[in-house]
């Protein structure tokens, strides 16, 4: 066991290895946050005069709002006040017209993350709106994807070239009212992806968006809107990092997604901002409002997320099964060493008949984290037959760490079945000496074990992702446990 | 004026003659309580262990501490229906312990059975080393509004180190009038090495709306074990909190047996704290009609290492009923090799009914094995199709299969008579329902 103990030291004293900053210089508001803020933002953007109106309310109605307390994380007072709410890379007036116009500096940051553009472009088949801080830097494929008549842009740009599939989708699956944190980033909310799949079609290549906090001070409030007609289908990839800093970083996004009859959205993200020091010093707060609303007859939602970073992470991407035989699925990993803390789960809320929902969630937790899963199965009184199969599992690592489950399931409708477990564990000493025995290493071993405990959901997750998604837990986890 | 300050103000007149006035330190007790309540109130849907339950219709009604009475007549039949046969037995009628209706002859030396008012007198010491001892570390009205108003309750010491005859002692709290307020405080002390096996039975005059709020604060010493009966009969239209809260000491083990079958709005709260191999079993079984909501919540904090707990609770909902399942198991960061398991299952049977179930797992130690399970569901159709193979009608055969769902936390039971007491109460609940029992 000292061998296990010595790697769990190597594995706290591990570096963050996306800490990088890029010197770029930035358009930025300064920091405070007021009507003015909210209308030079839209000012900023474009908007046509609906989206203003729209904010304003969402900032009037976020100023009458508490912040939420009851989530199992502890965190200082925000000071909305000290924020910036827009960030944006200079590049001297017009947006670049191709990849070729981008400060290579920028380039060079994905480069450094691992995504290239253009070998993306080249070699996976990726399309890719990259976000950073709040601008959409290029949006790679799009071509391609004009020809099959899907329409991948940031946010802004939809905002100001499909201004009415917009005002009809935005916010209709997650309110501006409908929590503090989505209510403030409905007001501030400066750049996003926007996808619309149109009937039947099935989209031709995965999309994917990589978000990175780059600028000191801000908040990064972005926006997602994915909207799949009938009989389409598509498959959304999301990455996330920030650089080191000492203080913390506020991210509070809304993720909406519609999806109408036979309609199916893949949605997975691989979340990995930085998480703080050992110590618990700085590090982003990661609140966000992930909803998908299945609204035709037999869609189908899936969220996908692995969740490494983050100081504060505290979100639970939810499906409204409103349709008939729809399906929702949520499978997450969510991994918090150091002084990390997660709160994190999912909402599936039963509306149609026959609604199917799959809830897989395995929890590790390693050095002083607390780890939360919390989730909500509600069964109403129409969604006769309704059928929910719940599986929390958590690992600990490190006698000083938490792993908590709270479940919540409410149900109205007596043909319903409910069901939910949960475990609690460590890697037992027979499993690894199983192995060590049969002449595995002891590091070796315990990869493999903590690689067989995130299986079910590592393949549920597209290729490319799931290889970065062992990559992350590799460096986060190997060799720590005993 | 609100239905706390009337209260409050209600105190000013009637705190003097509660019992222990006489006690500075009691007074203090209470006036502090009293000072938390008018704070906070009763607790609030906004509070997330009470999501569930809006006791806002108890705020409405302006419940009355009663003066000391003689009991109705009435009181002897409804009596009848709950005693054990061969059993110590305590009696409180209306908050108050009525001496004439209790069987307390041959008690062995050092055992003490009598009513709080009357231990406040005789054993103050006692009384003031243990009273809010395990309540203290609760935090909500209806705690500090029975502190603040207990009018009596239950004082029982079982002594350790002597062979206590095999006789369980039965405690039978009765609400007669309407409009009625009953606090009791109890306080069980079970010293070490001793063991003692308690009946609480909860009831009331039929079709009557009254309030019970009962507080129990049990101590089980090192070795000692308790294993403790609460039967909830109240009436249909009674409003009920209970609250038992424990501690155990080393390798103490507290078996709780946690029947809830009456009242309009019910709240059952079991939370007891082990110690080092302490050991602790909840078993609950709620079934409720018509618009009953009955809410159980349990707390189970694993302190110390190498505590075992077992949580098994079943609720049965019919007609417009909402049943409430909360449980939570903490483990401590010392508590290694805790072995924790939870499981609630839950019968809905009508288009109507509800259950809300939260099952909660909050583990800080690394080398423990812990899990829960929740089931919601209805009467499996293959078993249903079996008996009905077999030429029992399918009416017959769904009642048959929701009475074995029910019977198996009956049949835990380790005391005969209260087994059959307790299943006949079943039965009769079963028909009330409608539900068909000539297969019995």
């Amino acid at each position: 066991m000292a061998a296990s103990a010595e790697k769990l030291e190597r594995l706290i004293s591990q570096e963050y290895k996306q800490g990088f900053v890029t010197d770029l210089e930035t358009d930025s508001l300064p920091p405070g946050l007021s009507e003015d803020v909210v209308r030079a933002i839209s000012a900023k953007k474009d908007e046509p005069e609906f989206m203003l109106e729209w904010r304003l309310q969402a900032y009037r109605h976020w100023l009458t709002m508490k912040e939420p307390k009851w989530a199992f994380v502890h965190y200082g007072p925000i000071d909305y006040q000290a924020i910036s709410y827009y960030s944006a890379p200079k590049e001297g007036g017009d947006k670049p017209k191709s990849l070729g116009e981008v400060d290579p500096k920028l380039l060079e940051t994905y480069n450094k993350l691992g995504i290239p553009l253009y070998e993306q472009e080249r070699l996976a088949g990726v399309a890719v709106d990259a976000v950073f801080d709040s601008v959409s830097v290029a949006t790679t494929f799009k071509a391609k994807l004009a020809a099959a008549g899907v329409i991948f842009c940031s946010m802004s740009e939809a905002i100001r070239k499909y201004p009415q599939l917009v005002q009809q989708y935005l916010g209709s699956v997650v309110p501006p009212g409908d929590n503090f944190f989505a209510a403030l980033n409905s007001a501030v909310f400066s750049d996003g992806s926007f996808v619309f799949i149109p009937k039947g079609v099935r989209c031709p290549m995965e999309l994917s968006t990589y978000f990175r906090i780059n600028a000191a001070n801000t908040g990064q409030f972005e926006r997602t809107l994915i909207i799949a007609e009938e009989h389409s289908h598509v498959s959304y990839l999301e990455g996330c990092t920030a650089p080191m800093r000492d203080e913390n970083q506020l991210h509070a996004a809304v993720v909406e997604l519609v999806a109408l009859e036979n309609a199916e959205i893949k949605y997975s993200t691989v979340q990995n901002w930085y998480p703080g020091d050992e110590e618990g010093r700085g590090g982003i707060y990661n609140f966000v409002t992930k909803r998908g609303d299945c609204r035709g007859a037999n869609a189908k939602i899936s969220w996908t997320q692995v969740e490494t970073g983050s100081a504060i992470t505290w979100k639970y991407p939810s499906v409204v099964l409103r349709g008939d035989n729809a399906i929702g699925e949520f499978y997450s990993v969510a991994v918090t060493n150091h002084r990390q803390q997660a709160d994190t789960g999912t909402k599936m809320i039963h509306v149609g008949k026959n609604t199917r929902s799959t809830i897989l969630s395995k929890g590790i937790s390693a050095g002083h984290a607390q780890n939360t899963y919390r989730g909500l199965v509600k069964v109403l009184k129409g969604a006769e037959n309704a059928r929910n199969y719940t599986q929390c599992d958590s690992l600990l690592i490190g006698d000083k760490c938490g792993a908590h489950t709270f479940p919540y399931v409410e149900v109205r409708q007596p043909s319903a079945r409910v069901e939910h477990e949960a475990t609690t564990s460590k890697i037992s000493e027979d499993q690894l000496f199983f192995c060590t025995q049969r002449g595995i290493s002891a590091e070796d071993a315990v990869s493999m074990i903590v690689n067989g405990f995130c299986k079910q959901v590592f393949k549920e997750l597209p290729m490319e992702f799931a290889v970065e998604a062992q990559a992350l837990l590799g460096i986060s986890l190997e060799g720590s446990v005993g | 004026m609100s239905a706390v300050s009337q209260y409050v103000e209600e105190y000013r007149t009637i705190g003097a003659a509660l019992p222990g006035g006489h006690l500075p330190w009691l007074r203090e007790l209470r006036e502090r309580a009293l000072t938390q309540f008018s704070a906070g109130g009763f607790p609030s849907p906004r509070e997330e262990e009470w999501k569930y339950t809006n006791i806002s219709t108890i705020e409405k009604k302006r419940f009355r501490p009663l003066p000391i009475s003689e009991p109705s007549a009435a009181v002897e039949s409804w009596l009848k229906n709950y005693e054990l046969e061969d059993v110590w037995r305590l009696v409180l009628v209306d908050g108050r312990v009525a001496a004439d209706r209790c069987r307390l002859d041959g008690m062995p030396d050092g055992m003490i059975v009598c009513g709080l008012a009357e231990a406040l007198t005789k054993y103050p010491n006692l009384v003031q080393s243990h009273l809010g001892l395990a309540a203290g570390r609760e935090n909500h009205g209806f705690i500090h509004f029975n502190t603040a108003f207990f009018s009596d309750g239950a004082f029982v010491r079982a002594p350790g180190g002597q062979a206590l005859p095999k006789k369980p002692l039965q405690i039978i709290y009765l609400n007669s009038r309407p409009e009625s307020l009953a606090t009791v405080r109890n306080l069980i002390i079970v010293e070490p090495n001793a063991a003692l096996e308690l009946v609480e039975t909860y009831a009331g005059a039929d079709e009557q709306s009254y309030l019970s709020a009962a507080v129990t604060e049990v101590s089980i010493g090192e070795n000692a074990a308790l294993d403790l009966y609460k039967l909830q009969s109240e009436s249909t239209k009674a409003f009920h909190f209970g609250g038992t809260y424990v501690q155990q000491a080393r390798s103490a083990r507290f078996r709780h047996y946690n029947f809830s079958f009456g009242g309009l709005l019910v709240r059952n709260e079991v939370h007891t704290e082990l110690g080092h191999a302490a050991e602790c079993l909840l078993y609950g079984l709620f079934l409720a009609f018509g618009r009953q909501h009955v809410d159980n919540h349990t707390l189970i904090h694993h302190a110390q290492p190498f505590g075992i707990s077992r949580e098994i609770y079943k609720g049965i909902l019919d007609q417009r009923a909402r049943g409430v399942f909360q449980g939570r198991i903490v483990v401590h960061q010392d508590a290694q090799k805790t072995d924790a398991e939870m499981s609630n299952r839950n019968l809905l049977l009508s288009e109507n009914a509800e259950i809300d179930t939260k099952p909660q797992l909050e583990i800080y130690a690394d080398d423990v094995k812990c899990g829960h399970g929740v089931t919601v569901g209805q009467l499996d159709e293959n078993s249903v199709f079996f008996l009905q193979t077999r030429g029992i009608e399918e009416q017959a055969a769904r009642t048959m299969l929701t009475f074995a769902f029910a019977n198996e936390m009956v049949d835990r039971i380790r005391l005969d008579g209260l087994r059959g007491s307790v299943q006949a109460q079943l039965l009769a609940l079963f028909s009330k329902a409608n539900l068909h029992q000539e297969w019995l």
